[in-house]
């Protein structure tokens, strides 16, 4: 489909959930916003850069933890903290990714995960910063003017709001010099790096950004929850994205939006507990991974690309008995 | 510290250290043979702690008994595991891989607090707070008899390794799959049986542990990040090495466990990862897959 298209579906769907939605909607609604960047942001480094980095839970984590302890300890408008805290995860994206990125795949993926365990248990631990398994409980709403964003619709409009400016800026990175860099060390990394290009740079850039993102949607969730706690690094958060953007097609846009904000509605309308969503998950990713590895956008093109195929054969059909009928030697 | 206490503190790590062996060796054994890291070989070891739970609490036998019993379904398990999934996956995208055995974890990790809940469980045993001294050293029995379980399979795979047909066709493959094509190995039989092992080893763990550590359905993961914790230091794909950096890594948290507090010794141990890979990308024990 179009990614014009879906973009405006999405906005005028947006729009509406934010006129009209119940208090219920509205709240499905901010979860949808936010996970949609934060899916955005984590098919960046692993649909565009091809980097598997199963450590996202700790930029959502970091900035979230950030952004709490910025505002709650001192006294920083969520204005400042979020960002402050984005800006943490982003550097601890550029940290990790400057340790592990030399090693090869597979140890990236272990050692990511693993950067994303020593969060939980700092977390737990450094009781001063983060008050340990207790959390810090009670963050301040954001502020606009006088007006205190709590109820769920203001909320929904920062959130949405949120979800459009960081998707646009990810857009326009993807389509740009860097966005064809990110590619180009998925494809081929050898042959980058003989063409000159600085395919280490290019990827921690792919991660800096990522993780800034999914930081950002880390601060802004917690805020919107009003507490932070170190559940926040629970791996079925890394799941769940895996999920959304494997399902959606790996370095397709728009389709990992649109299955990110699916992927958070239908299990919430169907009321899933949250065991039986993560069983169901994982049947999916493993069916996902066993028939169609290149997403639900992949399948489609593949099936696009085999009616050309199709209608190509059919008119050099068409065209075979005059030429070859003129030729023949009996 | 005076000597007894030292004394103590190392053989509580090599004890610690040997069950981390069987865990990680079944990791590192899968990944030799057919290039998959398993993912879901920590939710493999809880699902069979499970089973021994079980199998002592309704059927009632004895110790010895139940663990070969779960051990035999964990080698069938591990055979099927292959043929459904795991062969799928072999020689593609190593990221398939790792999405394929993720989805198999999440399966049985919320498939087991779905069907049994959080609630952690105990396996009673009649040995469980009895202990043998040596001299100044207390050792518990029951985790002696697991960490001599563990002596004696690793033993039984290193020998099968070293000096059995099977075994060198299993290092074979392990360093070249073509060229073991070539020479004529069976490579779905003997990867199908690696990876029986493999699993196997899971279910002797999970066993041998159940009546001494609690079984809830999410201890398998806190094992996993030692067990690749462990693999990475060793270098994936070395037995030897495996089992050399689980006992070290053993050591390292009883040391740390007991001067330090117990969170220190998780953080030093994927620390100590995290500096081996800084240093020696390939693991401490020489490149490449070598089982």
């Amino acid at each position: 489909m179009n990614g014009r298209l879906l973009a405006a579906i999405l906005i005028v769907a947006g729009v509406a959930v934010g006129l009209f939605g119940s208090t219920y909607v509205l709240t499905v609604g901010i979860s949808a916003a936010i996970f949609a960047t934060v899916a955005t942001a984590f098919n960046m480094v692993y649909g565009y850069t091809g980097l598997l980095c199963l450590g996202q839970v700790a930029f959502l984590g970091i900035g979230a933890y950030g952004s709490a302890v910025l505002s709650k300890d001192y006294g920083l408008s969520f204005w400042l903290s979020a960002p402050a805290g984005a800006a943490l995860a982003s550097l601890f994206g550029l940290l990790i990714g400057y340790s592990s990125l030399r090693l090869s795949r597979h140890s990236f993926g272990i050692a990511t995960l693993t950067a994303s365990l020593l969060c939980v248990i700092l977390a737990r631990n450094w009781v001063e910063v983060t008050r340990g398994s207790m959390g810090l409980p009670g963050l301040p709403a954001p502020h606009l003017g006088s007006l205190s964003i709590e109820h769920p619709r203001d909320f929904f409009w920062l959130a949405f709001a949120f979800a459009i400016i960081s998707i646009a800026i990810m857009a326009a990175v993807l389509s740009s010099r860097i966005g064809r860099g990110f590619l180009a060390v998925k494809g081929n990394e050898a042959l980058a790096r003989t063409q000159g290009l600085n395919t280490l740079g290019y990827k921690l850039l792919s991660l800096a950004i990522s993780a800034f993102f999914t930081g950002l949607g880390g601060a802004l969730l917690v805020t919107h929850l009003t507490i932070v706690d170190p559940s926040i690094f629970d791996f079925y958060y890394t799941e769940t994205l895996l999920i959304m953007v494997v399902i959606g097609g790996l370095g397709h846009f728009w389709a990992v939006i649109l299955s990110a904000v699916a992927f958070t509605v239908i299990p919430d309308l169907l009321l899933f507990s949250k065991d039986l969503r993560m069983i169901l998950y994982g049947f999916v990713l493993i069916a996902a991974v066993l028939s169609f590895p290149k997403g639900i956008a992949g399948l489609a093109r593949q099936r696009a690309v085999d009616g050309w195929r199709k209608r190509l054969a059919a008119q050099a059909r068409q065209a075979a008995p005059a030429t070859s009928g003129g030729s023949s030697h009996g | 510290m005076d000597t007894a206490f030292a004394l103590q503190l190392l053989v509580n790590g090599l004890m610690i250290g040997a069950v981390y062996a069987l865990i990680a060796s079944g990791l590192s054994l899968t990944f030799g043979v057919i290039g998959i890291v398993n993912f879901a070989h920590g939710e493999l070891y809880m699902v069979f702690a499970m089973l021994a739970y079980f199998v002592a609490g309704y059927l009632e036998t004895p110790f010895s008994l139940s663990i070969a019993l779960v051990m035999l379904t964990a080698l069938c398990v591990g055979a099927v595991l292959y043929e459904v999934l795991l062969r799928r996956l072999a020689g593609k995208d190593f990221e398939r891989s790792v999405l394929g055995t993720m989805g198999l974890a999440m399966v049985l990790q919320n498939g087991a607090i779905f069907l049994f809940t959080t609630t952690p469980r105990m396996v009673p045993h009649t040995l469980s707070y009895s202990a043998y001294t040596f001299g100044s050293v207390a050792v518990p029995a029951l985790k002696l008899l697991a960490a001599a379980l563990a002596t004696a399979a690793l033993g039984l795979v290193w020998w099968m390794l070293h000096h059995t047909q099977l075994g060198r066709a299993m290092r074979g493959l392990a360093q070249s799959h073509d060229a073991a094509m070539m020479v004529g190995i069976d490579v779905r039989a003997v990867s199908r049986l690696a990876v029986a092992i493999g699993v196997g080893l899971a279910g002797l763990a999970g066993a041998a542990l159940a009546p001494v550590y609690s079984i809830h359905p999410t201890m398998g993961f806190a094992f996993i990040f030692k067990a690749f914790a462990i693999v990475t230091i060793g270098g994936l794909g070395n037995f030897g090495g495996t089992i050399i950096a689980a006992l070290m890594i053993g050591m390292l948290e009883s040391f740390a466990g007991t001067l330090g507090s117990l969170v220190m010794a998780d953080t030093l141990s994927f620390a100590f990862m995290i500096l081996i890979l800084l240093f020696k990308p390939e693991g401490l024990f020489g490149r490449g897959v070598r089982i």
